[in-house]
Parts: C-alpha cells; structure tokens; sequence
C-alpha cells in the first residue's frame, strides 16, 4: 500500500527539510562570507545602505602586511601542539576508566566536569591558580620547583601566558575526548582482548596491537575535532586576556583577530573579516585532509 | 432608502476609521545601554511622565547590551532603526563620523547650547556638528576613596593631593603594609587609557594630524609609571585588567588603600565588605600637572534614518533635561551634564553626608561642568588604541624604552591618521 514511499524521489523528499536549513544556515552564509572576503564592508556601507564593494584581492593584501594577523596565524597554528597532548591523555585515562571498579563513575563524571563548567566560572578559578599569589606558584614553590622569592604572573609574562591558557583548553576538552573514546572502546568486542591475553600478549601488547588499531576511526574523528578546536579556539583567550591578546600578543589568535575585526566597534571591516575568516579555514582545510591522511595510511598499517 | 443607510453607514465607518487612526499614537523605539532591569523604575517612570505630556506618542523601551553598536548599525541597514539611542563618547563620534546620525544642533537651534554644559556638548561634537545630547555622565578621578585603617597604618598624616604626592603616598602605603596604595589606570581592552595619564598631567596628544606623545617629557610619565610597576608599588596585574575592576578587587580584599573613580566604585565594597566600607572615607582625587578631570559621557542620538525623527528629539530632550538627569543622579552616582544641575540643593546635602558614597555622589555630582573626555575624537580608534597599547605594554614588559615605544606609537598613529 505505501510501496510509493521506498522510491527514492520520496526520501530524496524526506531529505528535502534538513537540505533546506543546510543551504539557509551553512551554505549560503559560506558563499556569502567567501564573497565578503574581497570586498570593503563598514559601517559607512551601513549608513548609506550601498552594497559591499568589490576589491579583489586588496583585503588580502592587507592582512599580508598586517604584522598582527602574522602573529594570530602563527600563534594558531602554534595551538595546535594541544591537539597531541589532549588525545593521548584522553585516550589513556579512557582506557583507564573504561573498567568495572567500584566509584569508577565518580571518576567518569569527575573528568566531565570541566567539559560542562562555563568559561566565565574557569576564568576565575585558573585566575586565582595563575595569579602571583595563586596556588600554582604555591605549589611550584612547595615542591621546591620554584624559588621562594619569585612572583610569576602565568597570564601576565609573555613567555608563559600562551601555554598557561592552552593548559585550560587541556583541561576543558580532556573529559569530552574521554567520553568519545569510551563509547570507542566499548565497541571493542571483549573476546579480541581475552584471545589475545591467552596467546600470551602483555596489557601493553594488547593495547598497542588490538586496541589502538580499532580504535582508529574514533582516533581520526577525535583528532578533526580537536584539531579544528584549536585553530578556532577564541573563547579562552577572550576571556583571559579581556580580549586584548595578551602579554606583547602573545596568545592573539587568528579567531580572536576575525573576531576583533568584525565586532571591535563600529569601525568594524567585515570585509577584511571575512578574508581573515577565509584564510582560517584554508588552513582548517588542509589540517583535515592531513589528518585523513595521516589516519588512513596508519590504518593501513596496522 | 436602502442606499441611502448604506451610504449613511459607509460614511460613519470611514468617519470612525479616520478618527481611530488620527488618535493612533505614534510609537518611537528607544534603546538604552546596559540600564535595565536596574534602572527600569526611574526610566520607566520618565517615560510614563513624557507620554502623558504628549499622549500622541508612545514609546517603546528596549535595553542593549554588548551588542549594542553592531545591533544598531544592523537596524539602520536592514531599514528598520531605532528612533533614540544611547551611546557613548567614542560610539558617538565613529557614528556621526560614519553618517548615521541627525545634526541635533541644527534640529535644536541656538538654544541647544543653553541646556547642557559646554564641555559635554563638545564631547558629542564632531566637525563642528553636535550629534548626541549629552544624558549622564562619569569621572575617570572624580573622587578617592580610601581605607582609613591602612592609611593610617602606613602613618600617612596627610592624604595626596597631587600626581606626585600619591606616587610617595603609594610607595609609603606599600613599604609599611604590604597593601598597595594605588591602582592608576595604564591599560584596559576598550582604549588607549595611558593617554589619559598624559591628559591628567597636560600633556598634548595630537596637533593638526601629528601624533605628539612622543616628547621627552611623555617618556619621562611613561617611565615614573614603569618605574613603580617593576618595583610592585602598583599592581602588576595592572597589564592585564582594567583598573576600575582591578580596584574594586583589591580594595574589598583590603590589599589596595585607594580607589579613584565615581561613587560607583564603592557599591561592591558596601555590599561585600562591610568593614572595609565602614573605615572607608572619601575625599578630592589627586590631580595632575594638568588640572583636569577626565571622564566618560553618555549620549541621546536620533539616527538619520529614524521613523519619527521629531518626536525622538522632543523625548530625547526630556529625557535628558535637567530634571530627569538630576533625578537620576540621586538614584545611581553619575553625573548630570544639563546646565545648571549644580545648583540642585541634594549635592550640597549629600557631600556633608558620612556614609562614603553619598559624600561622593554630592561631591562628584555637582562637578559636570568640570568634566572633559581626554582623548579627542579619532578617526580609526580601534586600531590606532592598540598600536598604543601594545607599545605601553611592550614598555612596561621591558621589550622597548619608553621613548622607543612612545616613538613607534606616534609612527603607528601617524600612517593611521593619513
């Protein structure tokens, strides 16, 4: 009787409403962004309600020359050294929670704290952590790591405010690659891992040549996503340096400068924004394609 | 007899039709700045009082927030602006600057300059043209309030006057107590702020299209201030947050023996320590060589493209005359910028007041005609106060000499301002 509805013009049909807000929300916005990227777009366009104005490649010459927009690129791609250190502690402490002990959900849920704390409330606590007289120099100086006598302002010395914030984002994003390698490693059926005890494997011979290796679809996604996290990251460093980039611009990303850009005031250049916005996700780009590379001759290998 | 009540009927209803809409209020848009729900009452009831002296106009109230500049230019592309908004000095300027906004003088007349005090007039002054009227107000070093216990702990007989009498009052308070003596504005992320030092200590900025922050004399502030950030006497963190935030954070915890601002900067130290509010008093900030008081405004403006632009400057001007500004002043501690807002009786009663805010709500609110904005109208503000700040900071972090960071600025400045 509903034999029409298995044709596929009809699931085309069914498809139709999500393809809609697709086209709406993602699609035209790109295209139009992309479009903005070479033209001259204020608030004086605003005020005399005339169009964009079309300048090639003039934003992008700017941006060339811009001394500030090198360094928020180079910082962002200097970001990117988080993605490593959060995917192999995540994976670690997956597999470490991935067990029947008891209060094993405390620890679960303890880990997925700071994924759900907002980062107004983490802006406060890391700023008494980092301040002169925080706990982090209490600590270092306790440990004897520290001399008595320094007064280190983390977020206030050039040389460590970049790693200082990146360390919150450790933190922020740990617990929910955590949870997506939890969901991946139970998938792994228990028999592979009991085989492989009885053959003789060690937990560490175990874990390298059955779980890492079925693990790799969710290693991949988990590295997009850190990795595309990391070009983009904006909001720790808004917060922690109330938008200003930091000690000498130490920690001013190329999302900050987008952002700086288009909101800074009402001499905002949507226009150069946009180019800005363009080259991030050129750089976003070639990112994930070399992470499918690299994935799938790992893949391969294993 | 048919056509004639049809006609009797079609006449009455296009009669009822014409009176309802001769009688249909006209409806202006009014967006505040970060006012309600706190000051919902006060503005609600001047909007209540306007509308039933011109009941054929009704307006609409709505508060923005940090959106606000980018909210409103949206409106005006999108064809729909509001009819009266609130901005600042700096929005004030970038919006005449960008042809937004209506010429108020020319709508108002001569008479514009009777109603407010010169010096806020000429904040909203672009080119010649007045573009905001001035509504409320605040100083940057309107007053100084102070915890009397460090001071006297740190056995300062006398409380500075000046510039130079603060710097050996802070060194003082810190030797003695630990607690810093002093939180002096050098950098916030909202403008070039270390300019205002300059301002405070008369110093020029800018003559004709030259930057002219670079003399020796401006290297020699630059470098005193330097000076007491690497010795600690103000607080390093100074670099990294804004100093009326900063301030009110350290002299709640009872680390900083003043705080230089309005009355404002008191109400988290009422409501989140009472000892320290107890042993705190208020007296005149220290001025600079300069002899100025330098503050922030806030405006009225009738975009250009406004619905009803004659009955958003008839409300413009109500709301800020100077009943309703004094009105305000006597709710929150700002300051009222109408002509002749001194002469209210409530300034005089409330600077002989003991309780530390309402002494220097008297003291500050009757000060408008003092207030200048220290920074003149600029044409690229956004970038032009980060090539300055980062020059600072690059000074106050050692990377740079003062006056190599001060030359490097006036460059920055100088290819901006071409």
């Amino acid at each position: 009787m509903f034999r029409f509805l298995r044709g596929a013009p009809v699931s085309y049909l069914f498809l139709l409403p999500a393809l809609v807000l697709l086209v709406v929300f993602t699609l035209y916005p790109v295209l139009y962004g992309s479009y903005l990227g070479f033209t001259r777009y204020t608030a004086v366009n605003f005020a005399t309600r005339t169009p964009p104005e079309w300048v090639g490649l003039g934003n992008f010459r700017t941006l060339a020359g811009d001394e500030l927009f090198r360094i928020s690129v180079l910082n962002s791609v200097k970001y990117l050294l988080v993605v490593p250190a959060l995917q192999i502690a995540s994976l670690a402490v997956a597999v470490l929670v991935n067990r029947q002990l008891p209060g094993i959900a405390f620890f679960r849920a303890a880990y997925y704290v700071p994924v759900i704390t907002s980062i107004s409330l983490a802006a406060v606590m890391w700023d008494w952590i980092y301040n002169k007289d925080g706990v982090l120099n209490w600590l270092l100086k306790g440990l004897r790591l520290m001399s008595p006598d320094s007064n280190l302002s983390w977020l206030l010395d050039p040389s460590t405010a970049f790693w200082a914030i990146m360390l919150v984002t450790f933190w922020r994003g740990f617990g929910y690659y955590m949870v997506l390698y939890m969901a991946g490693l139970q998938n792994i059926p228990g028999e592979l891992e009991e085989a492989a005890r009885l053959d003789g494997a060690s937990p560490w011979q175990s874990f390298w040549r059955i779980t890492v290796p079925l693990m790799q679809p969710t290693i991949l996604l988990c590295t997009l996503l850190s990795t595309l996290s990391a070009i983009r990251v904006l909001e720790e460093v808004l917060v922690f340096t109330n938008g200003t980039g930091g000690p000498l611009n130490s920690t001013y990303t190329a999302l900050l400068y987008v952002y700086k850009k288009s909101f800074g005031g009402l001499d905002f250049n949507y226009g150069l924004a946009s180019a800005a916005g363009l080259v991030v996700a050129a750089i976003a780009l070639v990112l994930s394609v070399l992470n499918f590379r690299l994935f799938r001759e790992g893949s391969v290998r294993a | 007899m048919r056509h004639a009540l049809r006609t009797l009927t079609l006449a009455l209803g296009a009669a009822a039709f014409g009176v309802a809409h001769a009688q249909q209020p006209v409806q202006i848009n009014f967006w505040t700045y970060y006012l309600s729900p706190k000051f919902d009452d006060y503005i609600k009831g001047v909007i209540a009082a306007f509308e039933k002296q011109n009941p054929g106009i009704k307006v609409n109230y709505i508060d923005k927030q940090g959106t606000l500049e980018q909210e409103f230019i949206t409106a005006v592309s999108l064809g729909s602006p509001p009819d009266v908004v609130n901005l600042w000095v700096e929005s004030t300027q970038k919006a005449a600057d960008s042809g937004l906004l209506t010429d108020l003088g020319a709508a108002v007349g001569p008479s514009l300059k009777t109603l407010y005090y010169p010096n806020s007039l000429g904040n909203f002054t672009v080119n010649g043209k007045v573009y905001g009227l001035p509504w409320y107000a605040s100083f940057n070093t309107g007053v100084m309030a102070y915890n009397n216990d460090l001071v006297k702990k740190a056995g300062v007989t006398a409380l500075p006057k000046t510039t130079a009498q603060m710097v050996a009052f802070a060194k003082q308070v810190k030797a003695r107590t630990g607690a810093y003596g002093w939180a002096p504005a050098i950098k916030d992320p909202q403008g070039g702020t270390f300019l205002g030092v300059f301002v405070d200590e008369g110093l020029p900025l800018i003559r004709g299209n030259q930057a002219v922050f670079n003399s020796p004399a401006h290297a020699r502030v630059l470098q005193s201030y330097i000076d007491l950030y690497k010795a600690d006497v103000i607080p390093q963190d100074l670099l990294r947050k804004e100093a009326f935030q900063l301030s009110q954070e350290l002299y709640t915890q009872g680390k900083l023996a003043t705080v230089i601002g309005g009355p404002q900067a008191l109400n988290r130290v009422r409501d989140n320590n009472k000892a320290i509010y107890a042993a705190s008093q208020v007296t005149a900030a220290p001025l600079g060589a300069g002899k100025v008081q330098a503050g922030g405004g806030m405006s009225l403006v009738v975009p250009k493209a406004a619905p009803h632009p004659k009955e958003a400057l008839l409300f413009a001007r109500f709301m800020t005359n100077r009943a309703n500004q004094v009105a305000f002043a006597k709710i929150v501690p700002v300051v009222p910028t109408a002509a002749g807002s001194d002469r209210d009786p409530y300034f005089a009663q409330a600077r002989a007041s003991k309780d530390p805010i309402e002494r220097a709500t008297g003291m500050i609110g009757a000060n408008g005609a003092n207030l200048k904005t220290a920074i003149p109208p600029l044409k690229n503000p956004t970038d032009m106060f980060k090539a300055f700040d980062d020059n600072i900071e690059a000074a106050f972090l050692g990377r740079k000499s003062a006056q190599q960071a001060l030359n490097d600025a006036a460059t920055a400045w100088n290819a901006l301002m071409k």
